[in-house]
C-alpha cells in the first residue's frame, strides 16, 4: 500500500515505528492504567485489558488527576511505556507525562484514520504520523 | 514562545537534567495555551504530596529530580501529607508511613518548605496582584478571589516545575482580560452558615464549567465562609475565581443564574449519604482551619468532653496551631485532636476503622464517599460539636 501521511503538531521530539493501539475514549493514567503491568485497567474502557507497552498509543486526549503524568514516568522506568503517543488534542496531564517520561508525542492528528494493529511511523521531530501497513484482516 | 537567552540555555540542558525537564514542562504547557513568554512568580504551592492519593508512581520522578540536584528558586510550599507526626503516625501501618516519609525526604532535599497545608495563604499572605503558580484548587480560588493574587490552577507536576524554575507561562488567570466575570449569580436569600456557603459552591461548580462568576450580596461574608465557598466550587467545577464586587461589568451582557433556597437545601441533603446520627469521626478543618475557626471551636465546646468511641479532629497547619496554643490546649483536654500536616481526606481513614464522617466542609462531604469510602453527614459546626461531645 501507499503510506498515508497524517500531519499534526510535534509536542515531544522523537521517532519510532511500531504497532498502533487505538482508543476512541480519553484515558486517565491515574487509576486507568496499571503501573505494575502497563495494562489499561479502567472498566468499560474500549482498551480495558490491553497492554500499552511498546505501542503507538492513539487516543483523543487525557483526563483526570495530574498525578497521571507521574504514572507515565513510572511506566517508562519499568519499560512498560508506549513507544509514542498520538492525540487528537493534547492536554496538560499527558503532555507533562510524555515530557518527563521522554515519550515522543504528536497531537492534532485525526486518529480515526488509524486502526489498532496498523504499522505506523511517528516522526515527532517534524510532526507527522505515517500509516505504513494496514493490519491484515 | 519567546525565551530569554538564559531560559534557552536551561532548555538546552546547560544547567542539568532537572532544570531542563522542568523548563520543558513550562514551555510545552505555555505553547499548549498560547503563552508567548514565561513570567517570574513570587511563590509556588505544590499538590500531590500525600502518599495515599499519589501511590507509588511519583516517588521515582521526585527521587530523580532530588538526586539531580533540583532546587526551588522561589518560596515553595507543600500540600498536606497522609499523617501527622503525633497522632496518626502511631496508628497507621508503618510501611505506608515509610513511603510517605521517603516522598518528604525528596521534597525537603529540593528546598520545599515543610508547610504541609492546603492553606499556604495563612503562612504568608501573597501580595495583591502578584503572580503565583499554585496547585491545590481551594487555595487557587481563595487567592484569586479573596486575596487578589494571580494564579492558574496548576497540577502537581506543573507547580513543581514552576517552583524549580521560578517562573510560569503567561496565560489564563495571569492576564487581566481573563479575570472578568462571565456569569452573575443572584441568591434568593442571604447565606447563613459555612455549610450553606459550601453548598452554593458545589451547586455552582456543576453548572458553571470554568466561567468566572460574580455573586451578589457577598460583601459581608466572612473570609472563612468564602474559603468554604471556593473550596466547594473547585471540587465540582473548573472555576478558578469568583468576584464579590462589580468591576465595571455590564450585567445585562452576561449570563444570569438564580439560586433558590431550595437548591441550597437540596445540595446539603445530597451531601449527607446516611441516616445514622452516630459518626465514627467528626472532622473540621477542610480546608485547614484559620486561627479564628480554631478559636470558635474552643469557645463553643465549653467544658464538654468528646463522646467515647467518637473521634474528633480539628485539622490545621503547624503555623496556625502554634499561634492557637491556648485554644489547642482546650480542645485536646476535651478529648479532641488538633492535627497538623494532614486531613481526613488525605489520610487512610478506612484503615482506622472509620466508616462515617461528619463534617462542616462541603468539599470533604463531596470527596469522602470516593476517596475515603465513607458515608458522610454534612452539618454546621454547632451541630458537629453537638454530635461529637457529651451533654
Amino acid at each position: 500500500m501507499q503510506p498515508i501521511t497524517l500531519r499534526g503538531r510535534a509536542i515531544v521530539e522523537g521517532h519510532c515505528k511500531a504497532e498502533a493501539l487505538v482508543s476512541t475514549k480519553p484515558i486517565s493514567f491515574l487509576g486507568g492504567v496499571d503501573p505494575a503491568d502497563g495494562k489499561v485497567s479502567e472498566k468499560n474502557h474500549d482498551l480495558c485489558g490491553e497492554c500499552i507497552k511498546d505501542k503507538v498509543l492513539c487516543f483523543p486526549h487525557g483526563h483526570g488527576s495530574t498525578v497521571g503524568s507521574y504514572v507515565l514516568y513510572s511506566l517508562a522506568k519499568k519499560k512498560l511505556a508506549p513507544n509514542a503517543i498520538v492525540n487528537q488534542k493534547a492536554d496538560p496531564v499527558v503532555v507533562v507525562g510524555a515530557i518527563i517520561a521522554d515519550i515522543p508525542m504528536i497531537d492534532q492528528i485525526d486518529i480515526k484514520q488509524i486502526k489498532t494493529g496498523d504499522l505506523v511511523e511517528v516522526d515527532a521531530y517534524n510532526g507527522f504520523v505515517k500509516i505504513l501497513k494496514r493490519k491484515e484482516s | 514562545m519567546y525565551l530569554t537567552k538564559e531560559e534557552e540555555h536551561i532548555y538546552d540542558g546547560e544547567f542539568g537534567w532537572a532544570n531542563q525537564i522542568c523548563m520543558k514542562i513550562l514551555v510545552r504547557l505555555g505553547e499548549l495555551f498560547n503563552a508567548t513568554r514565561l513570567i517570574p512568580i513570587n511563590s509556588a504551592h505544590v499538590s500531590g504530596v500525600s502518599y495515599k492519593t499519589l501511590g507509588d508512581a511519583p516517588s521515582d520522578f521526585l527521587e530523580g529530580l532530588a538526586n539531580a540536584d533540583a532546587k526551588v528558586k522561589v518560596k515553595a510550599t507543600l500540600n498536606p501529607q497522609s499523617f501527622d507526626r503525633e497522632y496518626l503516625y502511631k496508628k497507621l501501618p508503618p510501611d505506608l508511613c515509610q513511603k510517605q516519609s521517603d516522598i518528604m525526604t525528596y521534597f525537603e532535599k529540593m528546598g520545599f518548605t515543610e508547610s504541609l497545608t492546603c492553606t499556604p495563604y495563612y503562612l504568608e499572605n501573597p501580595k495583591r496582584g502578584s503572580h503565583l503558580a499554585w496547585a491545590e484548587s481551594s487555595a487557587v480560588v481563595y487567592t484569586n478571589s479573596v486575596i487578589g493574587a494571580w494564579t492558574n490552577r496548576e497540577g502537581g507536576p506543573s507547580a513543581l516545575a514552576a517552583a524549580i524554575i521560578g517562573k510560569t507561562p503567561d496565560y489564563g488567570m495571569h492576564k487581566a482580560e481573563n479575570r472578568q466575570p462571565k456569569a452573575l449569580v443572584k441568591l434568593e436569600k442571604q447565606l447563613q452558615s459555612e455549610v450553606e456557603f459550601g453548598a452554593l459552591g458545589i451547586f455552582l461548580g456543576k453548572i458553571l464549567e470554568d466561567k468566572i462568576l460574580i455573586i451578589q450580596d457577598l460583601q459581608n461574608a466572612s473570609e472563612d465562609n468564602l474559603k468554604q465557598l471556593g473550596a466547594a466550587l473547585a471540587s465540582t467545577g473548573m472555576v478558578n475565581m469568583f468576584c464579590r464586587e462589580n468591576r465595571g461589568v455590564k450585567f445585562n451582557e452576561i449570563e444570569k443564574i438564580n439560586v433558590e433556597t431550595k437548591d441550597i437545601k437540596q445540595t446539603i441533603e445530597n451531601l449527607t449519604t446516611t441516616s445514622t446520627q452516630e459518626p465514627d469521626l467528626v472532622f473540621v478543618g477542610c480546608p485547614h482551619c484559620s486561627l479564628n475557626e480554631i478559636k470558635q471551636v474552643a469557645e463553643l465546646i465549653g467544658s464538654r468532653k468528646v463522646k467515647d468511641g467518637t473521634e474528633f479532629w480539628v485539622c490545621t497547619s503547624r503555623h496556625i496551631k502554634e499561634k492557637a496554643r491556648k485554644y489547642v490546649e482546650k480542645i485536646e483536654k476535651s478529648g479532641g485532636h488538633v492535627l497538623t500536616d494532614t486531613c481526613a481526606v488525605v489520610t487512610w481513614t478506612d484503615k482506622l476503622g472509620i466508616k462515617t464522617i461528619m463534617t462542616n466542609s462541603a468539599k470533604t462531604a463531596h470527596y469522602a464517599p470516593t476517596l475515603n469510602k465513607a458515608e458522610t453527614i454534612l452539618a454546621p459546626l454547632k451541630e458537629c460539636l453537638k454530635t461529637a461531645f457529651k451533654g
